[in-house]
């Protein structure tokens, strides 16, 4: 049985969402884990009309939806527009890892590689600032919280992000980061920095 | 059984397995994913939970069964077995796969067979109560396809 999983899921505001209009970041999400792979999915999807997801079992799975294989750039209409917006990979996966992943995207000859975020369950100075050293735009201890999820919109070129947004969804939405115990999710980005 | 005595007995389980130490919080943030949108959430995921855990437990079982043991293997599936038990806050069968990994890293062959026994005594317990759980939500899904129809 292939353990492949490709979907493609559109949120189009069913909660009387005021996203209406808005323009969806298309998220590659990246897990061998299937459980955390709808885990994430389920996430993105319940912060708004935003997401579309991609989600896919493996480092050399993404690799094909990005279009990049060995020795090729990913095929893309122009560089302004892509098919995903941003990669959000877990780090440790079996032969191509989320580190793998990385350091393939962020080597495109793109001027604007795509943001790749790293998830990982463990927190170790050392792996954060590899990835930090090679592009990674964040690292996100998992089980990944609500908080994590609206963060990944300020890694998404502006022009992909519509204002016509509407405010009560995403007080909403942010008072539900609130309530999610967002005081144990300090930003790790620092630490590689030092 | 009314509805209301359906969620009530629903409520009473899982604030047992809280009370258990079987579930952390992890579990009520997958409940607060779950809405109209997508009412089957947190039944599919752990279902998914299920499947996957008992497919790592066979492959353990297999790997500390032969005689000379990969550990790398072991634990792989062990790291992987304790990420997703804590993705759906399973926290018992989270933290006997902590100890699970100690054990790993020491190449502890007797320490590792304990340390399965443990995780599927502790996956084993939470699974039980977890398909009261489906069974329960199954019915209280049931009650309000009727009430729609």
């Amino acid at each position: 049985m292939s353990m492949e999983e490709v979907e493609e899921a559109r949120e189009e505001g069913s909660h009387g969402s005021m996203f209406e209009g808005g323009v969806e970041v298309r998220v590659l999400v990246v897990d061998d884990s299937p459980v955390d792979r709808r885990v994430v999915e389920g996430l993105l999807k319940r912060s708004g009309a935003m997401f579309q997801v991609i989600a896919v079992d493996s480092g050399k799975r993404a690799m094909e939806v990005l279009g990049l294989t060995e020795g090729k750039e990913a095929e893309q209409p122009t560089v302004d527009d892509p098919k995903i917006d941003i990669i959000l990979t877990d780090y440790c996966m079996p032969e191509m890892t989320g580190y793998d992943l990385l350091k393939a995207v962020k080597e495109q000859s793109s001027q604007k590689p795509i943001p790749v975020i790293i998830m990982s369950s463990e927190n170790e100075p050392q792996r954060i600032s590899r990835c930090r050293a090679i592009g990674a735009e964040d690292y996100l201890l998992k089980p990944l919280q609500t908080n994590d999820v609206l963060r990944l919109r300020d890694y998404v070129r502006p022009k992909a992000l519509s204002p016509k947004t509407g405010t009560k969804r995403k007080i909403a939405i942010e008072m539900m980061a609130e309530n999610s115990g967002s005081e144990r999710r300090p930003c790790l980005a620092g630490l590689a920095v030092a | 059984m009314s509805l209301m005595a359906l969620r009530e007995q629903l409520n009473v389980l899982v604030n047992s397995m809280f009370l258990e130490g079987l579930l952390d919080q992890q579990f009520r943030q997958l409940q607060m994913l779950q809405d109209a949108s997508s009412p089957g959430f947190v039944a599919e995921v752990i279902t998914l939970f299920c499947e996957d855990s008992e497919r790592m437990l066979t492959e353990l079982t297999k790997l500390l069964d032969q005689a000379v043991v990969d550990y790398q293997k072991v634990d792989a599936y062990v790291h992987q077995l304790k990420g997703s038990s804590s993705s759906v806050g399973a926290q018992n069968v989270k933290l006997a796969c902590i100890q699970f990994k100690q054990f790993c890293e020491e190449n502890n062959k007797e320490g590792c067979l304990s340390a399965l026994n443990m995780v599927k005594h502790q996956y084993y317990s939470l699974r039980s109560k977890f398909d009261t759980m489906l069974q329960l939500e199954q019915r209280i899904q049931a009650y309000g396809s009727e009430q729609q129809n």
